[in-house]
């Protein structure tokens, strides 16, 4: 198993009130796998991607990353992991604005201390893989939504995590873009790379081979992606 | 992921973000420079100061004392020196007969009087009574004629040496002043030799005066004479001990009871540049206060501008935090934009505190001078400034929750 989560809580608290984000969710995702976790606003499924991603720590239960304890681990301990293991990519991009597609993507391999001209080679590598080598010197803001995702879909692949990890990727993007990043997610997964994808929408879900559903911060649906998708949610 | 590429990493970041933002970095770096500015020219001034001082100390004669009835500078209990017996003709030739550390020793007499030649006349010219011996107890030089010898004073010779300042007011556009008869407090006396320049001393001039024959001197101004005998000591290192033997010899020679305090004191030039520092010390700490307080208002101007800059990108540390950056990484990229800001500045204070110090000794007679380490310790300051106002900001910034600074808006 690439993911082993065993009971984790994770708990908050919000004015005086004890929140459970997280209320004993186990899972397992194996190398290989691409597994949506689908849940409305408010069902967990976000603290669940911080915990997976090691943003966060949960308060109680165990992980285990790659064969790695990573539940009891200090923050720089962590941000080795985020940095060789999970390759993150976000609904609003988090590019950073002022650098070039190249550099961003670079930045992964600049804090795992690889050397610049290993970090070019490797960037435009993973540039290539997201058919963006034609606007490498280009900034965020000189890009469309559908090329910033894809620039941080390739700052994602340059470090060659064991992990992608997407949080609503086409969240931010009209549909037709949006269907053009789920297929590049398709080859992704296509090539042996594990994907988890947060969503709250079960159209997204539903392409996936595998989903899981969380209400209330508990597991309530774990199978084929065309079931577990629309399971309580009227089809359209 | 190693500190050297933190450093390379957060230098490229720092520049950058730096360069982002023109007009902040400048006026930043204007309040550092202020600061590094008044604290280089208050030192530049401050070190011309003591230079000029030390040059004037070195005409009064190394390895010279002066043992006299008073001390030179009297600070407090000034009635402890009334009622003290005169030092006489017989004390100094005691002096002179037994001192053994004591290459020269020597004989003067002084007072305020006018010197006239023609119709030039001269008043509070320092007129000196002087044995042979103060040509070298003095650290004088001739520059032409002769100066006073044995002969003259032996056969109380109405001869006189006139100092630098004298000869050019009585003798101007080259008129020869060997032989000329001059009149000193109305007597008529030969000038035979005139005296090499000696500089200001405290701002007096130690050049407007003239030196007659000792016992001349006494003729012309016959009272009871209290001396000052004037001893070169044979080398620098035995300073202390000649002031040892001079103590002893003269209790001995003027029988003060044993027990008793000395009645004459030994002057020596270090003792005016104690006493200078002293007065000028506590000048030099406030003017210095002042320019670290400047520097102190420039740090909190950085630790400001660090903190607004932190809160504009929350987002981007949650960004590198995420991709793997450590708390050690972002503290260390934040400290080194803040460390170099204030170095910047710390080198333009430097060119402008270096330009100050130039303008006042160019417009005042204050003589400024900078030496090479200070110009070093201005920019290492600033940085130090930076690097100690930046901390807080960066440590905030590395602290704050990935998650958290990824929401940023």
């Amino acid at each position: 198993m690439l993911i082993e989560l065993k009971d984790i809580r994770r708990e908050y608290t919000v004015g005086g009130e004890v929140v459970r984000a997280l209320d004993g969710v186990s899972i397992g995702i194996a190398k290989g796998e691409w597994v949506a976790i689908i849940g409305q606003s408010g069902s967990g499924k976000s603290t669940l991607m911080n915990v997976i991603g090691c943003l966060d720590t949960p308060t109680s239960g165990s992980y285990r990353l790659n064969g790695k304890d990573v539940a009891r681990m200090d923050d720089d301990e962590l941000a080795g992991i985020r940095n060789r293991e999970i390759g993150f990519i976000f609904q609003n991009f988090q590019l950073l604005p002022r650098e070039t597609s190249l550099a961003n993507v670079e930045l992964p391999l600049v804090y795992r201390g690889v050397s610049a001209r290993e970090r070019r080679a490797r960037a435009i590598d993973a540039l290539k893989k997201v058919r963006l080598e034609n606007r490498m010197t280009h900034k965020p803001t000189e890009l469309s939504g559908g090329q910033r995702q894809r620039v941080a879909i390739a700052r994602a692949l340059a470090g060659e995590p064991s992990l992608l990890l997407a949080d609503e990727p086409t969240g931010n993007l009209d549909s037709a873009t949006g269907e053009e990043i789920v297929r590049l997610f398709e080859e992704l997964h296509q090539a042996g790379h594990t994907l988890v994808l947060v969503t709250h929408e079960p159209r997204l879900a539903a392409r996936c081979p595998r989903a899981i559903r969380l209400s209330d911060g508990q597991v309530v649906g774990d199978g084929p992606g065309a079931e577990v998708a629309w399971q309580g949610v009227a089809r359209p | 992921m190693s500190l050297r590429v933190d450093l390379v990493e957060g230098s490229r970041i720092a520049l950058k973000s730096l360069a982002s933002h023109r007009l902040r970095t400048a006026l930043t770096t204007v309040g550092i420079g202020i600061g590094v500015a008044t604290l280089l020219a208050i030192l530049g001034i401050t070190q011309g100061l003591d230079s000029s001082f030390e040059k004037q100390l070195a005409g009064l004669g190394s390895n010279s004392l002066y043992v006299q009835k008073d001390p030179w500078i009297v600070m407090g209990d000034w009635w402890r020196y009334r009622g003290r017996r005169n030092l006489t003709w017989a004390h100094y030739q005691a002096v002179r007969a037994q001192c053994v550390r004591c290459e020269a020793v020597s004989a003067s007499i002084s007072q305020r009087g006018d010197v006239d030649f023609l119709d030039r006349a001269l008043s509070l010219v320092e007129l000196q009574g002087v044995t042979p011996e103060e040509l070298s107890v003095g650290a004088w030089t001739v520059t032409a004629g002769r100066f006073i010898t044995d002969a003259d004073d032996l056969n109380r010779t109405k001869v006189v040496v006139i100092g630098a300042d004298v000869a050019d007011a009585l003798f101007p556009d080259g008129a020869q002043p060997l032989g000329a008869s001059i009149r000193v407090a109305g007597r008529p006396f030969t000038v035979v030799g005139v005296l090499g320049r000696k500089g200001r001393l405290l701002d007096q001039s130690q050049d407007l005066t003239v030196l007659l024959p000792f016992h001349a001197m006494s003729a012309l101004f016959p009272r009871r004479w209290s001396l000052a005998i004037g001893v070169q000591v044979k080398s620098s290192d035995e300073v202390a001990a000649a002031e040892d033997e001079l103590v002893g010899l003269l209790r001995r020679v003027r029988q003060t009871p044993p027990g008793a305090d000395d009645d004459f004191t030994i002057n020596k030039p270090e003792m005016l540049s104690s006493t200078y520092q002293q007065l000028t010390g506590a000048l030099y700490g406030v003017a210095v206060g002042i320019g670290f307080i400047t520097l102190l208002v420039g740090g909190i101007g950085i630790m400001n501008i660090m903190l607004v800059s932190v809160r504009e990108r929350t987002r981007e540390i949650g960004i590198r935090r995420a991709l793997g950056a450590t708390k050690r990484t972002i503290i260390t990229q934040f400290v080194l934009e803040a460390t170099l800001v204030s170095a910047v500045g710390g080198a333009i204070g430097t060119l402008v505190g270096l330009g100050g110090a130039r303008l006042v000794s160019l417009v005042t007679p204050l003589a400024a001078t900078v030496r090479p380490g200070t110009v070093f310790f201005g920019i290492g300051f600033a940085a130090l400034v930076g690097l100690v106002f930046g901390i807080w900001p960066a440590a905030r910034a590395a602290n704050l929750d990935p998650v958290e600074a990824l929401r940023d808006e």
